[in-house]
């Protein structure tokens, strides 16, 4: 069957976009406390389970539900539910019956949702309860992630051309590849949301939380980067030439990230750090992501560039405003996806200011950032606020400063330290 | 265009780039604490940088056809497809989405990309402890650009269409070299020889002194680097054909051999099998295998893979004995282990070594091949890192590497288990 290779292509793809969950729990893990680093990954590895099981329950069925099959219920384009496709019945059909492909789409962008809800935690690291986020994580998944995603991602095209589908992709003309707005944006604006509502933490303040473990960071940041590959070639739902584009791309910007946030740092504090290295990787892998099967890999070398300097003066903002934004979800999936996103506008190839004169383009990524950005923001405010009203967000004050791991989980990540790990001068 | 070859190699490309990172924490474990956090940034500035550099000009200069009307330079030597400059050409090919040929060009860059990244990486090992970050740096640009590149040109670049019109001058001359025995092994181990002498001993560099500070991350490492190893070797067939199976059968077969080569050396000369010697005898069958793991039979890739289990671990102890402090084995490993699998193939690769053939013929070609390429990145290397060394220098110093070099040149602690342990 013609269809194979493309399955097999999105299973692996989908395999790799689901290990970047895991990623995510190490790379953020890395960065807290000792003492809190279980509480840190076990709201990414919650995310996974939870929206993993809505996702195949309702939210596939809303998010790509399509008008006009009769079993279709709200407003076209913009939110609904089409019960044809609860517990993805009707792709599972199409599996049983020997064509599988679009069973391994749903597959794959189930995993979409995963990771964007497990991004947000980053926000409210070492005192946020375990129970209260994963009611946060399935309301926002349901209110936001899943209808957002068919704004975007849920189309039809006709001869290359989008011929029906969400409002942003369909009506606006909004561009993104993987998911800038849908995935980073959306996530970035929650965990500001989420991080003024649950306020700061003690001692906050520059210098005071020192990462404990740079290694597990870094293995976060290794594993994020290998699943990238898959969602962002992945995205092209086939192994044609824009998938391999969208490969070169994801290579080329966090490379540019990496050093221009690296440099970055060697003319503001004197020193490349390797958690500067690992954020500017990720900074030019956010950026990248709606852009990734739009630009020439010169292009998104500039752009990973770009995002690096960008997402390392950004990170800084949470000191100046106040907002403790712990491990800069903000800073680097806000920013650099508004960034990503608006430079398609820019330099898009065939449809960017530069090649085409005009700033159609650019007004329809601005249009499809703020509106995504807004849509996420005032939701996940409220509903942070009113679970911060009933059952409460945040962990007691001297449990927080205990450390979470113990009283929300029962565990210490580390029961006996090699005293040599221990150094200082 | 083939959909099926095109999400192989682009998914194996994705294997190797994670080898990088998995080198960082292979490397990374075996250091002391207090400069881990530099050794691992050695592997992820070559990440960097490589990654920019080959975007800009590295698949231009490594991948040129001298047939093409853009071609400048020395075909088969050195040169540049100026129309590749960043990758023009290869943008238009993919977004064109071909429907004749295996698989966009665009795929094929990708592939060799992370090949480039994880050599110059490799070489870092011989410089644990002790390196400037920003010296590490200019050398990892320079050398790419000046060995690598062409070296890469020189072995895997040839005309895929078998008319053999355009060719690197090693793979034109018959040097049989699968996946990067010579461009990426051998080269990588006499650059790090070279800078081992370049930098100098470390302080108190005796046998035992430095003990690995973090176990798992090593192991963690071995295990990222055989996975992504299969996508290194298999890949290097360039589609999902009966080759690459033969290739990742042997990626298979030769570490797992290696590893008990290694552990019974060990368990022979000291009494214990470590894990860090199952690891590194893991990673010396995965260096062995990578240049013949297409052209033996499983078995021979068994026995290939004990030797170079065996050898390696005897042939980590010649620092000691030479005085040449290559602090992580990058020589004993990559250099040993890369000439062993190279030379190999001119006994038992499958119908052109001498038990097939009986002529000596291609064994002195794999000489050759493994002899070039060993002479030219040790004498660049020396030349580079002695330049560096004398201008902007390379080693830190003294109480600066006594102290940790994390801290100085970084301004990082890898781990904060103490004061604020909850």
């Amino acid at each position: 069957m013609h269809t194979d290779s493309a399955t097999a292509f999105l299973i692996i793809c989908s395999a790799m976009v689901l290990f970047m969950t895991p990623g995510l729990a190490f790379f953020y893990g890395g960065l807290v406390r000792a003492s809190s680093v279980v509480s840190m990954m076990m709201m990414s590895f919650g995310s996974v389970a939870l929206v993993g099981a809505l996702w195949v329950f309702y939210g596939y069925a809303i998010s790509f539900g399509q008008a006009g099959t009769g079993k279709y219920f709200g407003a076209d384009g913009i939110f609904g539910i089409d019960l044809s496709k609860l517990f993805v019945a009707d792709v599972y059909q199409q599996a049983v019956a020997g064509e599988g492909l679009n069973l391994v789409v749903a597959g794959f962008q189930g995993t979409f949702a995963i990771i964007t809800v497990a991004l947000i935690s980053g926000a409210i690291a070492d005192r946020a309860k375990f129970g209260a986020w994963m009611v946060f994580a399935a309301l926002w998944a349901t209110l936001v992630y899943f209808p957002i995603a068919g704004w975007v991602f849920n189309f039809t095209t006709t001869n290359g051309a989008v011929s029906d589908g969400g409002w942003l992709v369909y009506n606006v003309g909004l561009l993104d590849f993987a998911g800038g707005t849908v995935v980073e944006v959306a996530s970035g604006a929650a965990a500001l949301a989420v991080a003024l509502v649950v306020g700061r933490r003690f001692g906050f303040a520059k210098g005071m939380h020192a990462p404990h473990n740079v290694p597990l960071t870094l293995i976060g940041a290794g594993i994020l980067w290998f699943g990238w590959f898959g969602f962002n070639a992945g995205s092209a739902l086939a192994a044609n030439g824009t998938a391999t584009l969208a490969f070169v791309n994801t290579l080329a910007a966090p490379v540019g990230g990496l050093l221009a946030w690296s440099i970055y740092e060697r003319f503001t504090i004197q020193k490349p750090t390797a958690i500067g290295a690992a954020s500017g990787a990720i900074a030019g892998l956010v950026a990248i992501t709606p852009a990734c099967g739009y630009l020439s890999p010169s292009w998104s070398l500039v752009l990973g560039a770009l995002a690096g300097v960008i997402c390392a003066a950004a990170v800084e903002l949470k000191w100046k405003l106040g907002f403790d934004d712990s491990l800069d979800v903000v800073g680097i999936h806000l920013v650099g996806g508004i960034v990503g996103t608006l430079f398609i506008g820019l330099v898009g190839e065939g449809v960017g200011l530069l090649q085409t004169g005009s700033g159609l383009q650019l007004g329809r990524q601005a249009i499809g950032v703020v509106v995504i950005g807004a849509y996420s923001f005032v939701l996940a405010w409220v509903i942070a606020w009113v679970i911060q009203k009933t059952m409460g967000f945040r962990v007691a004050n001297a449990d927080e400063i205990a450390g979470v791991d113990q009283i929300m989980h029962g565990e210490q990540a580390y029961s006996e330290v090699d005293p040599r790990w221990t150094w200082r001068p | 265009m083939d959909q099926g070859n095109t999400a192989y190699v682009l998914l194996t490309s994705a294997l190797v780039l994670l080898m990088t990172p998995g080198l960082a924490f292979f490397y990374g474990g075996m250091v002391k604490a207090k400069s881990v956090v530099s050794m691992m940034m050695l592997s992820f500035g070559s990440l960097g940088l490589i990654g920019v550099l080959w975007v800009l000009y590295g698949y231009a200069a490594s991948f040129a056809s001298s047939d093409s009307a853009t071609f400048v330079g020395i075909p088969g030597w050195f040169g540049f497809d100026t129309a590749s400059v960043g990758l023009s050409k290869q943008v238009a090919g993919a977004l064109a989405n071909p429907v004749s040929g295996n698989y966009p060009e665009m795929a094929f860059v990708a592939f060799q990309a992370t090949f480039a990244i994880i050599t110059v990486a490799l070489i870092s090992g011989a410089i644990a402890d002790r390196a400037k970050f920003g010296a590490w740096m200019v050398f990892a640009g320079i050398w790419a650009t000046l060995v690598y590149f062409p070296v890469a040109n020189w072995v895997f670049n040839f005309g895929s269409d078998g008319t053999g019109k355009f060719g690197g001058w090693l793979v034109q001359a018959g040097v049989h070299d699968f996946a990067g025995g010579t461009a990426v092994h051998i080269n990588a181990g006499a650059a790090g020889l070279a800078l081992a002498i370049v930098l100098g001993k470390r302080f108190g560099f005796s046998k035992g002194i430095s003990q690995p500070h973090n176990v798992p991350l090593t192991l963690l490492g071995v295990a990222l680097l055989w996975f992504g190893w299969f996508g290194f070797n298999a890949g290097s067939a360039l589609a999902a054909n009966g080759l690459s199976s033969i290739a990742f059968i042997n990626t298979l077969s030769a570490p797992a051999a290696a590893m008990l080569g290694w552990i019974i050396v060990e368990k022979f000369r000291h009494g214990k099998a470590t894990s860090i010697g199952a690891g590194s005898g893991a990673i010396a069958g995965l260096v062995a295998i990578t240049p013949a793991c297409d052209i033996l039979d499983p078995s021979w890739g068994l026995l290939l893979g004990l030797i170079a289990g065996m050898l390696c671990a005897l042939a980590i102890d010649l620092k000691f004995a030479l005085g040449f402090d290559d602090s992580l084995d990058v020589v004993g490993i990559h250099l040993i282990g890369g000439i062993v699998g190279t030379l190999y193939i001119g006994f038992f690769g499958r119908g052109i070594g001498l038990v097939d053939s009986g002529s000596w013929k291609q064994l002195g070609l794999q000489a050759m091949g493994a002899g070039a390429v060993l002479l030219y990145s040790f004498v660049l290397a020396l030349i580079i890192g002695f330049i560096i060394e004398k201008t902007i220098g390379f080693r830190v110093k003294a109480e600066d590497e006594i102290a940790g070099i994390d801290t100085v040149v970084h301004g990082e602690e890898a781990y904060a288990f103490g004061a604020d342990r909850g």
